[in-house]
């Protein structure tokens, strides 16, 4: 598959600490989570449990997820110089690790603290080792946002305004929007729409509704285009 | 002999169904579409598949599954036109056509090369198919033997196959496999109808949808990797003269393209094992049993036999787990699993007690599938390089519009196309890391299919060792051991090795000024200043005045 990595050992090393740190971070709220959002049924035998599937799952994506974390090649990062000449900051630092931990093991009860005494470790480790060329990558992910927002624009417009003419729309928009000005681009997109509303909608009939502006057409057409456009 | 005989009625009232208007048009729209969709770097079956699938699931099963399997099948005919001419594989699995098609090209033998992965393609896909055609009626007899628990570990040990293949990746695989097994798990729990995760929220009592999911992972991500990314400039040489040449000069490597379609029939019907195995193992074979293995990597025409014929036997080897056990041994055909859920038919063993018609008639689908290919590319090769020039951001916008199809059309929710945007963004991310996302995929898949099993298997299960008294149980249970043992070994030996390396590349100078300059560099450098800092740490610096 296109994913396949056994291909490619030399990934790259930006953004991987705070990947697998995101990672773990999450998987530690949802098995934290476990108890209050899976039941165990009295009386049931143990495989057959509701909670033993969600159990595998979130517990593997901890343990495997934490063990990759451990495992990534990482360079601790260049703390500032009063930091790293300060004795108090580091007692202190320490001293409020330790006590947050053993009160919150005190507060919860030690299974109940341990995901978050986890939480607040891969917390510290993740600040420990990120570097400019993560938060670099950070930016390139929330870029991506940009383009969720364009479709799902398109979808919201849909169902209000049609399915031919926000395509239509929303293609050319896009081609404009990645930097096409030829008109050929244009053409091309143009004529991509349509031929993708023609092949799914009115041919292959599946199911996207009707717009709701549809039904202000003259009612020759209204149902024409409510069923292939 | 009656087993054969048999079959070759079956095959005989199976073909019938080929004969439909509906079934034919589905092989010509699925053999074209597929080499389009392979030719186009940046798509890929898994792209198309994702998006076609809620389309496909209005037509009749045999229909819609020929349509996907097309696809599947001929999307590595066309892959391999943009590995050997730009050096860009159309789609992953023609990685290994770029090592020796491409300096083909550089020489001037594009047409050459072009035909040689032609005819491998053909002679790998027409071996596979009848392997399996022989085979099936030895399968029909075997897959029977598998009850719920043999299921259930076939289903583990395709788990542990995937997660194990991403080689020295395996960790974060692991994690992704649980993360599928958990997402899969979400919703209602059949067995009890208690939530399970679902945060009290509506729309996720009913569960993560599995094409929700697919079509985020791989068609969303895919589009927003090509819009994120740059176009690339693309040139081609027009090819002169017939492909036939291809033909004539693969009869002369029978021994490679019979022992690479037989690596590929094997590695494909192996759950989560696949085309880059089999195309590793038929590679190397061929490189070690060539007369002249220093050309491989430099236009070797037996390297590009021994790809191509690999990687093209294995789709219609991957689908007989499918078939015969209901398991999907990679995303693809786990894909295709839904498309069989939708109409009901369920994949396993009484599928080939009740329904050998529909699987006969699956694989003679392929074999026409293979003819039609090829006749296509003989023919239509020329004006076929040119969607190699589709510039890739206006390819992005194509997915995106297309994705939209995909996921609306499934329940018209807009829940299901926020959750797919969310699941391509984390592609995305994915992508951008080098990350696996397959065993998500099959985590989902394989997960539901062992939480059913291991349930009903466990009700008749007295002790441990009950659970594998039965010879394809032990013999899986076996198998699960013995690939747990050995990537275990390999993890040992590559921490070996590293070490080794390691301590051989920090060998260091005896002589005294070599010493004393390292001391020097010690004391002045970063490293000198980090440990005085750490041993400073818990002990009171010294001042003046103590």
């Amino acid at each position: 598959m296109s994913d396949d990595i056994s291909e490619h050992p030399d990934r790259p090393r930006r953004g991987q600490v705070l990947f697998a740190a995101l990672f773990l971070i999450c998987a530690t709220l949802l098995i934290a989570a476990l108890g209050e959002q899976t039941k165990w049924l009295k009386g049931k035998e143990f495989f057959a449990q509701p909670r033993f599937w969600p159990a595998i799952g979130v517990g593997g994506m901890v343990l495997f997820s934490a063990l990759h974390f451990w495992h990534l090649p990482r360079k601790p990062r260049r703390l500032p110089r009063w930091m790293r000449e300060a004795d108090w900051f580091q007692w202190a630092e320490s001293l409020f690790w330790g006590v947050l931990a053993v009160g919150l093991a005190l507060w919860l009860g030690p299974l109940a603290a341990a995901p978050m005494v986890l939480l607040v470790v891969t917390v510290r480790v993740t600040w420990l080792y990120q570097h400019w060329t993560d938060r670099r990558e950070a930016k390139v992910w929330a870029s991506v946002f940009e383009w969720a927002a364009w479709f799902l624009g398109y979808v919201l417009l849909v169902p209000i305004i049609g399915y031919l003419p926000v395509t239509i729309a929303f293609t050319l928009m896009l081609t404009w929007r990645v930097g096409y000005r030829d008109r050929i681009m244009m053409l091309s997109a143009v004529l991509f729409a349509i031929t993708v509303v023609v092949v799914f909608k009115s041919f292959l009939q599946v199911k996207i509704p009707g717009a709701a502006l549809y039904e202000y057409l003259p009612s020759a057409l209204r149902s024409f285009f409510i069923l292939n456009f | 002999m009656d087993l054969i005989i048999d079959f070759l009625t079956q095959v005989q009232a199976s073909s019938g169904v080929l004969a439909r208007w509906d079934v034919v048009l589905a092989l010509l729209v699925g053999s074209v579409g597929g080499v389009l969709i392979g030719a186009i770097p940046g798509v890929g079956p898994a792209v198309a598949i994702a998006i076609l699938l809620p389309a496909t699931f209005s037509m009749d099963p045999i229909v819609g599954l020929t349509v996907l399997l097309g696809i599947y099948g001929s999307s590595m005919y066309g892959g391999s036109i943009p590995a050997i001419l730009i050096n860009t594989p159309g789609t992953a699995v023609n990685a290994l056509t770029t090592y020796d098609g491409y300096p083909m090209t550089t020489r001037g033998e594009a047409r050459r090369a072009l035909s040689l992965a032609y005819s491998s393609s053909f002679f790998g896909g027409l071996f596979s198919v009848m392997c399996l055609i022989f085979f099936a009626p030895v399968l029909a007899k075997v897959a029977p033997m598998f009850g719920s628990r043999e299921i259930f570990l076939a289903a583990l040990l395709g788990i542990i196959l995937v997660v194990t293949a991403h080689r020295k990746h395996t960790l974060i695989a692991a994690a992704m496999a649980c993360f599928g097994i958990w997402l899969n798990t979400i919703g209602l729990h059949p067995a009890s109808y208690s939530k399970r995760y679902t945060f009290d929220q509506s729309w996720l009592s009913g569960g993560v949808n599995l094409i929700v999911v697919v079509l985020g992972l791989f068609a969303l991500s895919q589009a927003f990797t090509l819009l994120h990314g740059d176009d690339e400039k693309v040139r081609l040489t027009r090819l002169k003269g017939s492909f036939f040449q291809g033909f004539r000069e693969l009869a002369r490597h029978p021994r490679i393209a019979g022992v690479s379609a037989s690596f590929g029939v094997i590695m494909g019907m192996i759950p989560g094992v696949g085309e880059f195995t089999a195309q590793f193992m038929s590679y190397t074979y061929a490189q070690k049993s060539s007369k002249r293995p220093e050309d491989f990597g430099h236009g070797s025409s037996e390297g590009l036999i021994a790809a191509e014929t690999a990687n093209n036997a294995v789709p219609a080897a991957a689908m007989v787990p499918l078939l015969a056990l209901g398991i999907p041994g990679e995303a693809l055909t786990a894909m295709m699993l839904s498309v069989f859920y939708v109409h009901n038919v369920i994949p396993g063993p009484q599928l080939f007690q009740n329904d050998m018609d529909f699987v006969v008639a699956l694989y003679l689908a392929l074999l026409v599938l293979n003819v039609l290919v090829v006749i296509f590319l003989l023919v239509a090769t020329n004006q076929l390089i040119k969607v190699v020039k589709i510039p890739n951001r206006f390819l992005g916008v194509c997915i995106l519009i297309l994705s939209f199809v995909g996921v609306y059309s499934l329940r018209n929710s807009l829940t299901d196309c926020i959750l797919a945007t969310g699941f391509g963004i984390f592609g995305f991310i994915m992508k951008r890391m080098q990350l696996p996302v397959v065993p998500i995929v099959l985590g989902m898949v394989l997960g539901g299919i062992m939480e059913v099993k291991l349930r009903s298997a466990m009700a008749r299960v007295k002790s441990p060792l009950d659970f594998v008294d039965r010879p394809i149980a032990a013999i899986l249970f076996g198998m699960i051991v013995l690939v747990l043992a050995l990537h275990f070994r390999r993890v040992w030996l590559d921490f070996k090795e590293r070490k080794t390396d390691e301590w051989q590349t920090s060998h260091a100078s005896t002589s005294f000024a070599a010493i004393l300059s390292r001391r020097r560099n010690f004391i002045l450098t970063e490293r000198g200043k980090k440990v005085r800092g750490r041993r400073k740490t818990f002990s009171r610096r010294l001042t003046d005045r103590d």
